[in-house]
């Protein structure tokens, strides 16, 4: 190009180590400053981190403890009966108690018992932290939603992946920090940056597509080749570089220059992470071909390459909030949630990422003991079951109760703000430390609750 | 339910003690630990209600409620009656009523002594809420720089007083001269003209107004093209939008369900805000309109668009089989946006942190908190006619849109009958003949309405089993209690609806009239007027120059920055107030300045100095914000659509594409390009926009069709000069507004030359493609 020269080079390779990928466009303090925008980058980790990534693997609308993981035989010797303890509120009417018909049996070392809906989970139960005594405040999607991704129940706060961005930034200037995977596109809501600058806000893919064109939006040009836009970019770029000798030097131009050509590599290496295809089959067989094997696949592939936090939604709606005939949907429900989550957690430990990968498992509440419409079970917000894995956390684990019949939580009671507090210790943040000033005070995800549970740590 | 006997300490401490510590350890001490100390533990920094059950004496001194415990008396603990959910709000665990037989228990315990082993001293725990004040006192408070009446001030000396061309220069250059610095020289007429045209329109000169204004020698070019821009429609276009931010503006709410869908008409209030900024409505009364146009003499009738600014507030879902508790969480959610918005958006004050306690740092305190909520919880939004209609007409019409819409909600939310209690079920399945009977009937009211608010107290009503039902009384204000800890199932002492008691002499005077909205209004403007008015100069000052003189434009308060320049915004505002708080004044006066007119070329020297120019040493270059953007790459392309008002159309609408101003703004789910671009998200007050460059953002403009097609009619629109270089120089006029240098027009050739030795023709909408991506078009110097 005629009036393309590289006499800004220097000064844009400044830029460049400054202005990473787009997940952080991570800005030193001042240059943010100049900037205009609120604040500055990453800003680090308080203490020497367990875990590099984390994966949270989304149940939406809230999965049966009852039925997968927190066996309750009294259900059966007293099916039918409504016992004092079913008066609790939930968001419907509800009936008799309501037996498991599923058949739970000891694994591996730690004996911890899993339904025979999970055989795969079964068997890596060893690195599994199973939490039976988590609880949460709202016996509703919505603000159960919000509190389980954002330590609060209304829809404003910033995400647990966009603290995690923040704090941490990202390891690959090309791909963004916190990356969502959810079939279709609701739920915008939950992976909101809040009052945190927009760029930790999570970057969404719908992961029903396997083809990363369909998956990201704007990614491939139609009209031109990858030398063609490469021209077009260089034409640009030249008009950029004669635009700045006029209007002199300036951070904006030179952020723009240079995002500009991410963008342009991001299509490449993009089309080349998201593409699960490129998976040898006997991987792929493993985790299994629907979109929530995609989406654990993908997340490994990401963390991989440096992303900090995924997010993987199981699927579109509220799969997992079965009201009436919750047997019959667990039964089509859990054989790919089981397979693609034990594949990810087999696949993560031979590639020897599960030590700094942390992986959760779990929606926004669980389900009742007491039957709904004969044969469904309603909301449970008082006692329901999440697991964790690697990056820190103790495997082989079974902590805490639910009472008899898995009403609520009575044993160690683990809240969503204990939950967040250990996430973001496993990361190497103190969450009474990791706070953000926005509307005249500090934000904390924890808000003023929270304690790191100690004991699940290895 | 077996209560667990888990707890080690308790059970070991069991072995050796009396049969009444036995008891308390077995069937007491467990239950306090896993249903009470959550929530009211000596280890929490805030014990919810100052309460806290892990010591004797923690429960023998109680809460904010008195104390919860007297042994030997049953019935006269605090604690048992709670337990039992025998009081209308005081209600524990929260979570839902505990078994008999536990609360059983309780009474046995109580009734016996309440045998207590635990002697572990809990740290005294004061009062609730307001026992310590606010982090500044009110008295001292009152003092606080920004709420002092507004004084002009004398323009300081300065070094070369033939720089300064408004007062405002003299402030600037002072402050310069102090610290041995300089302004920079003047913009270029080519710079100047694109700055003001994009400051005011937000849209830039066409390449023969930038002509004519290089042209044209006289003195007074600049300011007549100032009096002309602000005469444009243009202008309220820009100016309307900005306030749009402010007013978090929005045509849906955060979620969408039955109970809370979607406004049909919130544009009418965006296209009043687009004529008042227009028509120069005088601040003190933009703001009394938007709370009460309808109680304003001149009301015209379709002033009734201006409550908008209360009727487009977001609002939470309230599924009615949640309990009155929670419910009343989620209003108290809806009146505290309102108090946030009003509060941080027109006062640049922080009240709603004073919610759960006063306020830390500045003079606020929970009970002014409540009096502001009062305000909110006493008004309802409804859809109201913007026609003129006698008032018993216009009332009616009024609540019957507001059934229309409760009823159809109501029966959205409930119509699944199997989650309902069956007495309910007539009522519910009456719901439905109801609202179509008032579709039908109000269907033949040909009256646009438009969403506002209207005087109406809110209540929560409980008293129905299983269903929450809401309980609106038309004309009668409720004021709030305190909840304290900004828990409502903790009311405290109820608080009369009135202003910040900082901005009044003495005792505060309550609001008498209605829900008193317009009282609010009127104190906003008036008492709090000279802090209203600086947060309002600072804001536009901000607009001009892409920095505020106070860096927090919505926090002026002890934890916000202070001005930069303290005698310029107070002179400033005070001269705002002289001259009819007129914004159009407001925007001549700061860009008839040098310093307004400075170049914004850097300097290595100054910026070493002041990197992020506080001192105002040069003029902030600036990246446009998507409204502007978009709206240049479209009227350079020949494609913008300048009819205004009217239902918004998506911001990448095929079709012929109008004003950013008029793209479809959602709560609920923003539009990508808007999210892309740093739009703010309008669940809550946001008080500046980011500016983030991001590759996503340049996704969109390498790789989009809406990009593409720009570039097709763009190309088009050159067709007609035959020479190539002709053709080139017309596209960097239209994109550009100027002529392009030789170097630029080999730059196009070649590139053209290229692409055809490639592909066998030359792609002109490519090359016209690259010209509206590049950052020429996207930065304002």
């Amino acid at each position: 190009m005629r009036l393309a020269d590289d006499r800004h080079s220097t000064r844009r390779q400044f830029v460049s180590s400054l202005c990473g990928g787009f997940g952080a466009v991570g800005l030193s303090a001042m240059l943010q400053e100049q900037l205009g925008a609120a604040v500055s980058g990453p800003i680090g980790p308080h203490f020497a981190p367990r875990a590099k990534h984390v994966i949270f693997l989304f149940m939406t609308g809230g999965p049966s403890h009852m039925d997968m993981f927190d066996p309750k035989p009294a259900l059966l010797t007293h099916a039918g009966e409504r016992p004092e303890s079913a008066n609790l509120r939930t968001e419907r009417m509800t009936g008799g108690l309501l037996p498991s018909p599923f058949e739970f049996q000891r694994h591996g070392q730690s004996g911890i018992e899993v339904s025979e809906l999970l055989p795969n989970l079964a068997a890596v139960v060893d690195d599994l932290c199973v939490i039976r005594s988590m609880y949460t405040f709202n016996p509703t999607h919505t603000p159960a939603r919000n509190l389980i991704h954002s330590g609060n129940i209304a829809a404003t706060r910033p995400s647990l992946g966009a603290w995690i961005s923040y704090g941490l930034g990202t390891e690959n200037r090309n791909l963004p920090g916190f990356v969502v995977l959810s079939p279709g596109a609701r739920g915008g809501d939950l992976w909101r940056s809040g009052f945190l600058p927009a760029e930790h806000q999570g970057t969404h893919f719908n992961h029903a597509e396997t083809d990363p064109d369909r998956m990201i939006r704007y990614l491939r040009n139609d009209k031109l080749g990858a030398q063609a836009q490469r021209r077009q970019l260089d034409l640009m770029q030249a008009l950029n570089r004669g635009h700045q000798e006029k209007v002199g030097g300036d951070a904006y131009l030179d952020a723009r220059i240079r995002a500009m050509e991410t963008a342009y590599r991001m299509q490449f290496e993009a089309l080349d992470v998201f593409d699960v295809r490129k998976e040898p089959e006997s991987v792929r067989e493993e985790y299994g071909e629907t979109p929530f094997a995609n989406g654990c696949l993908l997340s490994r592939r990401l963390v991989e390459k440096g992303v900090r936090y995924v997010h993987v939604y199981y699927g579109p709606g509220q799969p997992w909030d079965d009201h009436i005939g919750i047997n019959k949907n667990l039964r089509e429900r859990c054989p790919d949630m089981d397979q693609a989550s034990a594949a990810l957690i087999s696949d993560l430990k031979r590639r020897g990422l599960l030590d700094e990968t942390l992986v959760i498992w779990g929606g926004e509440f669980g389900r009742t003991p007491v039957s709904e419409a004969g044969d469904g079970r309603d909301h449970n917000p008082y006692g329901f079951t999440m697991w964790m894995a690697g990056g820190g956390v103790r495997g082989g684990v079974a902590y805490g109760a639910t009472d008899d019949f898995g009403f609520q939580a009575v044993e160690k009671r683990v809240s969503i703000h204990d939950l967040h507090a250990t996430i973001l210790n496993q990361v190497g943040f103190d969450h009474e430390r990791l706070t953000y000033r926005y509307a005249g005070r500090d934000f904390r995800l924890t808000d003023v609750h929270g304690t790191v549970l100690r004991e699940l740590l290895a | 339910m077996r209560l667990p006997a888990l707890l080690l300490v308790g059970a070991l401490a069991a072995l050796a003690q009396s049969p009444e510590i036995e008891f308390f350890e077995r069937r007491i001490r467990p239950v306090l630990v896993e249903q009470c100390e959550g929530c009211h533990s000596s280890s929490l920094a805030e014990p919810m209600g100052g309460m806290v059950v892990d010591s004797r004496d923690g429960l023998l001194a109680g809460g904010a409620t008195g104390p919860a415990l007297v042994p030997g008396d049953a019935d006269a603990s605090l604690l048992l009656k709670a337990l039992g959910y025998l009081d209308p709000v005081l209600k524990m665990p929260p979570t839902g009523k505990l078994p008999d037989r536990v609360i059983e228990d309780f009474r046995t315990w109580i009734a016996s002594g309440a045998a207590d082993p635990r002697s572990e001293p809990s740290e005294p725990v004061g009062e609730a809420a307001s026992a310590d004040g606010p982090g500044t006192p009110i008295e001292e408070g009152r003092r606080w720089w920004a709420f002092q009446p507004l004084r002009e001030q004398l323009a300081p000396d300065v070094s070369n007083p033939e720089w300064t061309q408004r007062k405002v220069d003299a402030f600037v250059l002072a402050r310069l001269d102090a610290n041995g610095m300089q302004p920079s020289p003047p913009a270029d007429p080519r710079t100047l003209i694109r700055r003001a045209f994009l400051d005011l329109t937000g849209l830039p000169p066409s390449f023969e107004e930038t002509e004519a204004f290089a042209a044209d020698p006289s003195m007074d070019a600049y300011s007549d093209l100032i009096d002309s821009l602000l005469r444009s429609p243009r202008y309220g276009e820009r100016w309307g939008r900005y306030w749009l931010d402010v007013a978090r503006w929005a045509e849906d709410h955060p979620t969408s369900e039955a109970t809370n869908r979607p406004f049909q008409h919130a544009w009418r209030y965006r296209d009043w805000v687009i004529e008042a900024i227009n028509k120069d409505i005088p601040y003190d009364r933009f703001i009394r309109m938007q709370f009460a146009a309808d109680l304003l003499p001149g009301f015209e009738p379709s002033d009734m668009r201006a409550l908008g600014y209360l009727g487009n507030a977001p609002v939470y879902h309230k599924d009615r089989r949640l309990s009155r508790d929670v419910i009343e969480t989620i209003a108290s959610d809806d009146w505290d946006e309102r108090v946030d918005a009003v509060s941080r958006g027109l006062l640049g004050l922080t009240v709603a942190c004073a919610r759960c306690h006063d306020h830390k740092f500045d003079p606020i305190t929970a009970k002014d908190y409540y009096a502001l909520a009062g305000v909110f919880a006493s008004t309802w939004q409804v859809n109201r006619p913007m026609v003129a209609l006698d008032s018993e007409r216009a009332e009616w019409l009024t609540w019957q849109h507001e059934k229309l819409y409760r009823t159809k909600g109501v029966f959205g939310n409930l119509k699944d009958l199997d989650t309902v209690a069956e007495e309910l079920h007539a009522e519910i399945l009456a719901m439905k003949p109801e609202y179509e009977r008032l579709e039908l009937e109000l269907s033949a009211y040909e009256v646009p309405m438009t969403p506002a608010v209207i005087d109406c107290g809110v209540w929560v009503d409980g008293s129905t089993p299983t269903v929450t039902r809401m309980d609106l009384r038309p004309a009668q204000p409720r004021d709030l209690p305190v909840f304290i800890r900004g828990n409502v199932a903790n009311p405290g002492e109820i608080v009369p609806r009135r202003f910040l008691s900082v901005f009044e002499r003495g005792d505060p005077t309550p609001f008498e009239q209605g829900s008193g909205r317009l009282e609010l209004a009127d104190k906003i403007v008036g008492e709090a007027g000279p802090l209203a008015t600086r947060v309002w100069v600072n804001r536009v000052w901000g607009w001009h120059f892409g920095r505020h003189l106070v860096r927090t434009p919505s926090d002026f308060g002890t934890q916000g920055q202070d001005p930069t320049h303290p005698g310029l915004l107070e002179d400033l505002a005070a001269r705002f107030v002289t001259n009819g708080s007129s914004l159009k004044w407001l925007h001549r006066e700061i860009m008839l300045s040098a310093t307004y007119r400075q170049s914004s070329r850097e300097n290595t020297a100054a910026s070493a100095a002041d990197p992020t120019n506080r001192m105002l040493w040069r003029m902030n270059p600036r990246r446009l914000d998507i409204e502007a953007w978009r709206d240049s790459v479209l009227l350079a392309s020949g494609d913008l659509n300048l009819a205004g008002g009217g239902p918004s159309s998506e911001v990448d609408s095929p079709d012929v594409p109008r004003r950013s101003v008029y793209s479809r703004i959602s709560r609920g789910r923003l539009h990508p390009v808007l999210q892309l671009y740093d739009f703010p998200v309008p669940t809550q007050h946001s008080p500046i926009r980011q500016v983030t460059t991001t590759p996503l953002q340049q996704l969109f403009v390498l790789n989009s069709g809406w990009m593409q097609e720009r570039g097709r009619s763009l190309a088009e629109a050159v067709e007609s000069a035959t020479d190539r270089s002709d053709r080139i120089r017309a596209l960097y006029r239209r994109a550009y507004g100027r002529n392009p240098s030789t170097a630029e027009v080999e730059l196009g050739l070649g590139y053209l030359d290229d692409r055809r030795a490639e592909i066998g023709r030359e792609p002109w909408d490519e090359y016209a493609h690259s010209l509206l991506a590049a950052n020429e078009i996207s930065f304002l110097n």
